[in-house]
């Protein structure tokens, strides 16, 4: 058995790593709590992991180091090679925005812009005006596509308010795929839809998976969820209790 | 490129915002509008000030300091300026104090009487001045006939008073207004009134400020009797002069100092009645380009003529020949403080829609930290996120800062049947054209002041944006993003 979680036989090749992350966050001025004791993780490119844990066993936090949105007090994360953190701001904002997509649970739209500019927005900020301008009707083109594929062709012009919470977490899968990313986070993506509605969100998420051939960290308490994946890691108290590269038995 | 089009999405989509927008207009409109009132009214002030002074004032030193004395008469310096091509017209003026009391009252009686007060006499300036009445008129007559004969008269460029200062148009009502007593004939201002008194010895015409014609109830062709003190050379003593004047007619300048306390009479005739003992006080010159020429022409002029003697040398040269600006420095010089003041405060308009705008991005940060967070999480940098903000307040100010300087400019332009048709809308009347003797409201507007106001419109907006956009730069993603 490979005693090193973080490395692994499989010819696919790493698509992020960290290791020995470590995350304590400050409860008051002289206490404090770790939520994330010395944790080593490696995601392959077009692997599904599942990310389980119960409410406070430090799975978002993990989510949220990894996609680069918390900085871990200790540890190494590595992207395509390159460490991060020890890139400039700019750089770390282009890999959020080149090679990872996020979902989260709260579908996070921008309320003020429409279905279609929500989906743009990542290409938006990847480009200069006059960049945008160039290639606009091309981003438009593939947008509006992409919203019909998920059935949302007579919402493209609907602002978030206006839709439904399954129209908008499908909105929010089209932006997080938009920019063709490595790899996926997703933050509890059915957990706010009802269940009909979340099966079908799921069922888009992991066929979009699936066809494109990318990674994906879905973060879950609920194993049926887990059960789609190829890999489900289980994390307690902040550190990995199991990593299986099989679902779980129901 | 999220930058700005998120910035203009916002702008409209929190109205709000558009607080920020018409605190901005309604500030650099109101600027531009005030501004431009204020340059109107410092720009009528200039001319009041100004008054009947010419471009250049000549005053010769005339025997105050011992061994310093010019000629007397005025005609070699008339005639050493006159010579300057950049000299369009000199006249002489002699100027004198004298005193005047109420109608029918004898003036050595006044001052011989003790005790009372009810008839004191007033004191006024005695303007004695040139003008080339007969010359202007008859040379043209002449030049004709002489032409009829197949001879040629040359042009004859007469100058005196007329040419020099505003009277004419004093006379004429061109200055501000008609006058109460008008000359018979504005050119021949010192020809007897067809209404004087027939007996006894000719007397000389006056002409009356029209208050002072006013307030000592007087009619053309009243007799005036001036009083006057010349120093007796024999005998050092200063002796009251009295002499009766007829009343031509009155000017009306709008200046309250000159209607209120001048008299205006023939140059000649108040050599006369001193006696001879001064024919000239100043000299009077018009420049033809006076914004050119002005201050190489005075200098020239202080060398000149203090090398061929007709002014002093030494230290006192220079305030022999002045500008009449040099000789209203201190007011000008407060009319410009007034202006530059008014500036100052009135640009606190522009800070308070700079707080404005700061109040309103200060709020929206704070509602907008969930998007904030989202952006980061896109893959915005903080910078971007700065600059999102940033230009939010850069529309505030372009929009309004536009419509604002349109509004100011056209409020300007169109200032008096603004003000009429406010005035007849409260029933009151807002701007009493009486006090200021304008028969319209000055206004003007200038175009470096308006892109001054404009660009103070940005650089205040901008400026009080740059704390809330900082602030939304430092957001914590994941403190942003759990934000409800």
């Amino acid at each position: 058995m490979n005693t090193d979680p973080t490395r692994r036989d499989s010819p696919a090749p790493v698509v992020l790593r960290a290791h020995g992350i470590r995350r304590a966050f400050a409860l008051g001025k002289a206490r404090s709590l770790e939520i994330l004791h010395g944790i080593d993780i490696a995601l392959h490119r077009g692997e599904r992991v599942a990310l389980m844990g119960a409410s406070g066993a430090g799975k978002s936090t993990l989510l949220h180091i990894l996609g680069l949105l918390d900085r871990p007090d200790e540890g190494e994360i590595e992207i395509d090679g390159r460490d991060p953190w020890a890139c400039s701001v700019a750089e770390r904002a282009s890999i959020r925005n080149q090679r990872l997509g996020f979902v989260f649970q709260f579908y996070h739209l921008l309320p003020e812009l429409t279905a279609i500019e929500n989906v743009l927005l990542p290409s938006m900020i990847a480009r200069g005006a006059v960049d945008w301008r160039r290639s606009r009707g091309e981003l438009r083109a593939r947008a509006e596509h992409a919203l019909a594929e998920f059935g949302l062709a007579d919402r493209m012009r609907h602002k978030p308010p206006q839709l439904s919470g399954g129209e908008r977490q499908r909105v929010a899968i089209a932006r997080a795929l938009f920019t063709d990313p490595e790899l996926l986070l997703a933050d509890e993506p059915t957990g706010n839809l009802d269940k009909a509605t979340g099966e079908t969100v799921l069922e888009l998420l992991l066929a979009e998976q699936e066809k494109r051939g990318l990674s994906m960290l879905l973060v879950t308490h609920d194993s049926r969820l887990a059960a789609h994946c190829e890999r489900v890691l289980t994390i307690e108290d902040g550190v990995i209790q199991a990593d299986s590269a099989h679902p779980i038995p129901l | 490129m999220y930058r700005s089009f998120l910035s203009w999405r916002y702008l409209f989509a929190r109205r709000t915002n558009l607080i920020g927008m018409v605190g901005i207009l309604v500030a650099v409109a109101a600027l531009i509008l005030i501004l431009s009132i204020m340059t109107g009214f410092l720009d009528a002030s200039r001319d009041a000030v100004r008054g009947s002074l010419a471009d250049i004032i000549i005053e010769p030193n005339q025997g105050v300091e011992a061994g310093s004395e010019v000629p007397r008469d005025p005609y070699e310096l008339l005639h050493a300026v006159r010579s300057d091509e950049r000299v369009q017209a000199a006249t002489s003026q002699l100027i004198w104090a004298g005193l005047i009391t109420q109608r029918g009252k004898k003036l050595d009686h006044i001052l011989a009487s003790q005790g009372s007060t009810a008839n004191n006499p007033i004191l006024v300036q005695l303007v004695g001045i040139d003008t080339a009445g007969p010359l202007r008129v008859t040379w043209p007559a002449l030049q004709a006939a002489v032409r009829t004969v197949g001879g040629i008269l040359p042009d004859l460029h007469v100058q005196d008073e007329f040419d020099t200062t505003r009277l004419l148009a004093a006379l004429t009502g061109e200055a501000s207004g008609p006058t109460l007593a008008p000359v018979e004939n504005p050119l021949f201002p010192f020809a007897p009134p067809s209404r004087r008194p027939r007996r006894g010895r000719p007397k000389a015409s006056v002409l009356v400020g029209e208050q002072l014609f006013d307030i000592f109830n007087m009619r053309r062709g009243d007799i005036l009797q001036i009083g006057t003190i010349v120093q007796d050379p024999e005998t050092g003593e200063w002796p009251l002069n009295n002499r009766e004047f007829v009343v031509a007619g009155t000017f009306r300048s709008g200046q309250n100092e000159a209607d209120m306390g001048r008299i205006y009479l023939d140059r000649g005739e108040l050599s006369d009645f001193l006696g001879h003992f001064r024919d000239y006080t100043q000299v009077l010159v018009a420049a033809r380009d006076y914004e050119h020429d002005a201050a190489s022409l005075t200098a020239d002029l202080r060398r000149d003529l203090a090398e061929r003697g007709l002014i002093s040398e030494g230290p006192r040269g220079p305030y022999e020949v002045r500008t009449w600006e040099e000789f209203r420095v201190n007011l000008l010089g407060a009319i410009e403080n007034e202006r530059v003041l008014m500036a100052i405060m009135l640009s606190l308009v522009l800070v308070v829609a700079g707080f404005t705008i700061f109040a309103i991005l200060s709020m929206m940060v704070s509602e907008k930290r969930r998007d904030i967070g989202i952006l980061l999480a896109l893959g915005a940098t903080p910078r971007g996120i700065r600059q999102m903000f940033l230009f939010i307040a850069f529309w505030d100010a372009l929009l309004g800062s536009l419509a604002g300087a349109l509004l100011g400019t056209w409020g300007a332009l169109r200032i008096d049947p603004l003000e009429r048709a406010l005035s007849r809308f409260f029933g009151v009347e807002i701007f009493n054209r009486q006090v200021y003797l304008f028969d319209h409201i000055p206004s003007i507007v200038q175009p470096l002041a308006v892109a001054l106001i404009v660009l103070g419109a940005f650089a205040c907006a901008l400026l009080f944006a740059a704390i809330p956009a900082w602030r939304a730069s430092k957001l914590d993603p994941l403190a942003a993003l759990r934000y409800e």
